[in-house]
């Protein structure tokens, strides 16, 4: 079977001076088209240096990454762009706060520039055109956190790797982008991989999980199979304190 | 917002006055009474009066005349070097910055060298080794001159290219070219240009240093620090030949100190 994405037997070491740290040990995931991974697990679990190496940014050590079946191991961002797209955690930071939103957004396009598009895009991710003629600065984060995804979009990114994309934002910010991301996914424009350290949010949009500790990936599934029955102690534990997370008791 | 108001207030204000300095060296010819280099045995060191308004010199020529006619030399010497140091260093360290490497490590240790010494000691030796002469006075001040610019840039530029917007453009293809120029420079750009406002007060001191001790411009033409130092020999007797290019070389530096002051402080606000 051919996925739109897939990892086979991915590793990565980082070594400074005596110390050996590593992020990734035999990892494998695929992803199909319109479908969403979530990849959770708690900070130095290996989750970003994952969503690097599929992005081209880090060199792996050992193994292979494939979309629609053709190798694409070893290429830069310059290449992979073609196909996939990031949307970084911070999203103010990922526009030049010299330029408008307008010409951050031409500039992701690799085709001719198309301003109707833009602005179609702009309103698919529900937000007003004239934004488009505001500096980041004068944007909220979740303004720009949509003006990414409009971004991405108009990248004709396939893929989309998300790193901690909501973890920046207040709560009823986050809502309304995973509402967002939902709409999009129920459309079938969306496929992406969703890192992000909170289980929680992972299972209200993702599709299948995979769950990582210490570079290893610990328990990978559906959705609902993995939250009703997880396997791994590690993955109970995530779920355990999502649970007590969210019905916290008032103090005092 | 009306801290902001007030820096800018601030720059207008001082951008003005040094405009004003500026256009009067450009518009010597029309402005001097005198011609500068000519003497003239008949009035030979007189006081400020109302045909020569800052005196005369040694010579007889006209100080104001010469002041003027100085502002040209010292002012053009001084943006010239200035910008070229500007954009030498600054060239030097976004390549340094964005790329690393070697090649990096090396310019670096270059500039720490460099900075290891006063900076006029080492305009002194090289301005002796090319004999004097403006050219050779300035050349003197860039060996040392496009280092602040260099780490200042490389430091920015260090920090600048792992911002995620310039991720961003590296997954939409763009070329390192493309980054350096539309991403890199517009945004350390202001930090850089603060730093040669700055530098403008110190470059002229420097080239006046060196005019001052014989390595700088050839006599008879006239250069605030050259006119210092033929008018010392009378300050005892006729003060005000050394007051008017000391005061210029004051008023000037003081203007484009605070005018890189106060650019600054917008910029902090």
């Amino acid at each position: 079977m051919t996925y739109l994405l897939e990892g086979k037997n991915l590793n990565k070491t980082f070594r400074e001076k005596a110390k050996t740290t590593i992020a990734l040990s035999e990892v494998n995931f695929c992803l199909n088209k319109g479908e969403i991974l979530g990849v959770v697990g708690e900070s130095g679990s290996g989750k970003t240096t994952l969503l690097k190496a599929i992005a081209g940014m880090l060199k792996l050590d050992q193994g292979s990454l494939f979309y629609n079946g053709t190798e694409y191991t070893g290429q830069k961002p310059r290449q992979t762009g073609q196909f996939l797209q990031m949307i970084f955690q911070d999203a103010n930071s990922s526009f030049d706060p010299r330029m408008v939103m307008e010409k951050s957004l031409i500039e992701s396009g690799r085709r001719e520039k198309n301003p109707e598009r833009i602005r179609q895009l702009v309103q698919l991710v529900g937000l007003e055109e004239e934004l488009l003629q505001r500096k980041p600065a004068a944007l909220s984060g979740g303004q720009c956190q949509r003006m990414a995804i409009a971004r991405a979009f108009y990248s004709d990114a396939e893929i989309f790797l998300c790193d901690e994309m909501t973890s920046a934002l207040d709560v009823s910010t986050q809502a309304r982008i995973l509402e967002l991301l939902r709409d999009l996914k129920k459309e079938g424009r969306l496929s992406a991989v969703f890192v992000s350290h909170d289980i929680a949010l992972v299972s209200m949009l993702c599709d299948r999980i995979m769950v990582m500790k210490d570079g290893k990936c610990v328990e990978e599934g559906e959705i609902s199979e993995v939250i009703r029955n997880p396997s791994d102690d590690y993955t109970r534990a995530l779920l355990e304190s999502a649970r007590r997370q969210s019905i916290q008791e008032p103090i005092g | 917002m009306r801290k902001k108001k007030r820096a800018r207030i601030k720059i207008i204000i001082v951008a003005a006055l040094a405009l004003l300095l500026l256009l009067c060296a450009v518009f010597a010819g029309v402005l001097a009474p005198h011609d500068p280099s000519a003497p003239n045995a008949a009035v030979i060191r007189i006081a400020p009066c109302a045909e020569y308004p800052l005196g005369t010199d040694n010579l007889g020529r006209c100080v104001l005349s010469r002041v003027l006619y100085g502002g040209r030399t010292t002012i053009a010497a001084t943006f010239l070097l200035v910008f070229i140091s500007f954009a030498v260093g600054t060239l030097i360290g976004i390549l340094c910055g964005y790329y690393g490497g070697i090649v990096d490590k090396l310019l670096m240790r270059v500039a720490d060298v460099l900075l290891a010494f006063p900076q006029m000691v080492i305009a002194i030796a090289v301005a002796g080794i090319l004999n004097g002469g403006m050219t050779g006075a300035m050349i003197s001040m860039g060996v040392t001159m496009w280092v602040s610019f260099a780490r200042l840039a490389r430091s920015h530029t260090f920090a600048l290219k792992n911002e995620a917007y310039i991720q961003a453009a590296v997954f939409a293809g763009k070329s390192d070219l493309y980054i350096l120029l539309f991403h890199i420079f517009p945004n350390l750009l202001a930090p850089v240009l603060t730093q040669a406002l700055t530098q403008i007060g110190t470059t002229m001191i420097g080239l006046s240093g060196l005019s001052f001790l014989g390595l700088g411009v050839i006599p008879p033409t006239p250069e605030w620090g050259a006119m210092i130092a033929e008018a010392r020999a009378y300050i005892q007797i006729a003060p005000w030949t050394i007051m008017g290019p000391a005061a210029a070389v004051i008023i000037t530096i003081i203007l484009f100190n605070y005018l890189g002051d106060a650019v600054m402080d917008y910029r902090e606000v």
